[in-house]
């Protein structure tokens, strides 16, 4: 493991847990398609910000690391689909559920919306967080020297995007750069606690239509298949007075 | 009268602005929050549209959505209904989804804009399709036919439109009248899509690689298709449900019923080779629901014709996106003329809306509309100029003249060019101010736009754009044929003798989706065009987006920039700015130490 891309001691924790999601083919192809699409989805985000930021300097290494991002986005998704094609996938389908949060994304960043500084310091935070989660899946996939050639290339640029990150914040605000960074890590930690949230009361959300569906459509489903029934297929006229108000929604 | 129009919350999210009956900006949202096929509130594309021509929401007599809101939930439920007890899993999904934000519509209008809720009004989604094709066509009265998946219960409409004036009497009001409709879960775009999402491809999205698709196959099974839709004794067609599920779940569109018919489905991950025998059943099947969708548009237009006994067609929704089809239209159904607008899909709606309710709530006097797309955000070359040499980019600045000369020098020498003229385009195509142009004769060309840009499939053909004086000469194009080319809205063979000159832009049967140009449309493009052709002999030029796979196209020169910067194009042009591309030092080191 490269200095510096030490693991968070919840995922240093968790290592048996990653071991056992990688140790499978199907949870392996699925995580690396799912890590294509997020690094494909960040490096469109950090695209953005070379294209707003009036600073040049950070035009370049933005792009740079945006171009970095897509192609890490175009390996992981070409390894899983010839993980796939040597092996067709389990019953299940390929996006039943995620079975552990990987990659970094961006967490629906609008880059508009952020400074470069506030920028630069998410950036750091999210990169370092997946340098060192990056770091325990390369063990994890030692077998497959494939996939580990795609993650030691990955944790490689992870560790320039974390520098230049951190090297440009003191730059533009060396009096503020780690109060950036605390901040950062607080969003961060807030977006997760939103997400999980988010989860939980749609799980509630869920419960309660299911509840809803059965007892109280039935008649109305009976009625609506009745009325189905009446309708005859092909053309059907429509009145010339028919026009609605202009202000209804009906 | 200031009217602002507004498409969204399904796909491609879009906003347009008409002014005293005169569009005057429009743009969809994807092209300024950069995420394809955007479908959210369009707030960028309203600030914009409002932002051109220095309003605030309070100035605007009108705010119109392009559809009714509250229909659709009603058809939402009632296929939920009609499909209980196996719809309990998509149920939660589906009133979620609506109850969320789509039903409550005029409520975000208002606080988004802060405009009165007197003010904001509501057309059908097949009006504004119908409105989006023939009240921007230059016709003045037509046969009018819209076709998509579904807007609230409609997935077909058909019927005629005036324009105010028509008979020669002051007082007559445009009108447009849909006479009659199919209805959902009956649907030609759903049917596409469903065949879209069997082969493999993206929903909503990919429908176009059918059609690619479709030219290498042979329609070997028409008859499997026509089992599941089946035509009406009255001249439309009906789907057999037991073949499909997106009327009962948002998750699959294909029953187990449709793979018993069909065979396997394609895995995604899979590529397409046309050389085995499964990647030729596959472009079987594509040409078979491809040759069915043309033979079912062909009848309903002839039966159309006759009908209105009208010259004219406008055809608009998302399935006149279909340029195979469109152009089979144009010749068999026996009208003169198909007009197709920029934007025949849903993002289109936004304008459509906009001037339904002027001509038609409004009644205000009929005005013909600019017969361009460029109504979207002016490209800034200062902007292109000064990022390129903070970069240390090669930037030279031309006069007009010197310009288009010195592009069609690095035409000739197989670079390929990043066009940026002007106001972009509204809809889904580049057709000349948001282009990647290259040389239109070599294969090699063709790889090497596929390898290095635009990373599509073997099987997608490129367009041509030909000046409309030359046009003739390379393309046979029927009667009506280069108005339906204006917009790139039909495909029509390349002429037997050119098609080896024309390889990269001449799809596998023969034919291509050609852009016909005229000068008054786009002039420095058809500057560049003659120029070429000064020195090659041909006016022709290969015309693609200017994007990468899974991008919206460019917007901003800076967005242009950052294309330019890292794939394979070789010359970026925006107004008299020409950067040549040269290789820059990397800001990475070769190792690196944590900081």
């Amino acid at each position: 493991m490269s200095a510096g891309t030490r693991s968070a001691p919840l995922d240093r924790l968790l290592r048996p847990l990653h071991k056992w999601v990688w140790s499978d083919h199907d949870r392996r192809v699925r995580k690396l398609l799912i890590f294509g699409a997020v690094e494909t989805d960040g490096g469109r985000d950090i695209l953005r910000a070379s294209e707003v930021t009036p600073d040049p300097l950070l035009r370049r290494l933005y792009l740079e690391h945006a171009i970095d991002e897509l192609h890490h986005g175009v390996l992981f998704r070409e390894r899983g689909e010839a993980l796939l094609r040597q092996r067709g996938l389990r019953e299940g389908g390929l996006f039943s559920g995620n079975p552990l949060p990987g990659g970094h994304g961006l967490d629906d960043l609008v880059v508009e919306d952020q400074g470069d500084p506030r920028l630069l310091a998410f950036l750091h935070i999210a990169e370092k967080t997946a340098a060192g989660r990056f770091a325990i899946y390369k063990d994890c996939v030692a077998d497959d020297p494939a996939t580990l050639a795609i993650f030691e290339k990955v944790l490689r640029d992870e560790v320039f995007h974390m520098n230049y990150s951190y090297q440009q914040l003191g730059r533009l605000t060396p009096e503020l750069q780690r109060r950036h960074v605390w901040r950062a890590r607080g969003t961060r930690l807030w977006n997760r606690y939103l997400r999980v949230a988010a989860a939980i009361a749609g799980l509630i959300g869920n419960i309660l239509l299911t509840g809803m569906y059965f007892i109280v459509l039935p008649p109305f489903a009976w009625a609506a298949r009745r009325a189905e029934r009446r309708e005859t297929p092909g053309w059907r006229a429509l009145a010339a007075d028919r026009a609605a108000s202009p202000t209804s929604q009906y | 009268m200031k009217i602002l129009g507004i498409s969204a919350h399904y796909h491609d999210s879009a906003a347009a602005l008409v002014v005293d009956g005169v569009p005057v900006a429009a743009v969809q949202e994807e092209r300024l929050s950069r995420h394809k096929n955007d479908a959210g509130f369009p707030l960028h594309a309203i600030e914009w549209c409002l932002d051109r021509e220095k309003l605030d929401p309070g100035d605007l007599d009108a705010v119109v959505f392009y559809e009714r809101s509250m229909l659709k939930f009603a058809r939402i439920l009632t296929c939920t209904l009609r499909a209980f007890p196996r719809s309990w899993r998509s149920f939660p999904h589906a009133m979620k989804n609506t109850l969320g934000d789509k039903v409550w519509v005029r409520g975000i209008i208002a606080s988004q804009l802060g405009v009165d809720r007197k003010k904001i009004l509501f057309t059908g989604h097949h009006e504004a399709h119908a409105a989006a094709a023939f009240l921007t066509s230059p016709s003045r009265r037509a046969a009018i036919l819209t076709a998509d998946g579904v807007g609230e219960w409609a997935t077909l409409t058909a019927g005629s439109g005036a324009r105010g004036d028509a008979a020669g009497l002051q007082t007559a009001e445009t009108s447009i009248s849909l006479r009659r409709e199919v209805r959902f879960p009956h649907s030609l775009g759903m049917l596409y899509s469903t065949f879209t999402a069997y082969l493999g491809f993206a929903v909503n999205e990919d429908e176009y690689k059918v059609m690619g698709l479709a030219a290498y196959g042979r329609p070997t099974m028409v008859d499997q298709v026509r089992r599941v839709i089946r035509r009406t004794p009255d001249g439309a067609f009906t789907i057999v449900p037991e073949y499909f599920e997106y009327q009962t779940t948002a998750t699959r569109s294909y029953s187990s019923k449709f793979v018993d018919l069909f065979g396997p489905p394609r895995p995604s991950y899979e590529p397409i080779d046309v050389e085995t025998a499964e990647g030729r059943r596959f472009a079987d099947i594509a040409a078979s629901v491809q040759r069915v969708l043309e033979d079912t548009l062909v009848d309903i237009a002839r039966a159309l014709q006759q009908e209105t006994q009208l010259p004219d067609l406008c055809f608009g929704g998302g399935v006149a996106l279909n340029g195979v089809a469109n152009a089979r239209i144009l010749a068999e159904s026996g009208f003169e003329r198909v007009f197709v607008p920029p934007a025949p899909g849903d993002a289109g709606c936004a304008l459509g809306a906009a001037l339904y309710a002027d001509r038609v709530y409004f009644k205000n006097p009929d005005r013909d509309v600019p017969d361009h797309p460029f109504w979207g955000p002016e490209v800034d070359a200062a902007h292109l100029a000064r990022a390129a040499r903070e970069d240390d980019q090669h930037v030279d600045e031309f006069n007009d003249a010197a310009l288009i000369e010195r592009v069609a020098a690095d035409l000739a020498a197989n670079r390929i060019v990043g066009w940026m003229d002007g106001a972009s385009e509204y809809g889904p195509r580049a057709l000349g101010h948001r282009s990647l142009l290259a040389a239109p004769h070599a294969i090699a060309m063709r790889d090497r736009l596929n390898r290095e840009i635009k990373h599509r499939e073997e099987f997608r053909p490129f367009a041509p754009v030909v000046t409309a004086e030359a046009a003739d000469r390379y393309f046979a194009l029927p009667a009506g044929g280069a108005r339906l080319a204006r917009f790139m809205s039909g495909v029509f063979p390349v002429r037997s003798e050119w098609r080896a000159e024309l390889a990269a832009v001449t799809h596998v049967d023969g034919s291509a989706r050609v852009q016909v140009l005229e000068r008054s449309m786009a002039p420095r493009l058809h500057a560049l065009l003659e120029a070429c052709g000064r020195r090659n002999g041909m006016p022709v030029l290969l015309n693609t987006s200017f994007n990468v796979a899974g991008e919206p196209i460019v917007n901003t020169a800076l967005e242009g920039y950052s294309t330019f910067r890292r794939c394979g194009i070789d010359v970026l042009v925006a107004g008299p700015a020409v950067v040549t591309k040269r290789a820059t030092a990397s800001a990475k080191p070769a190792t690196e130490h944590v900081a």
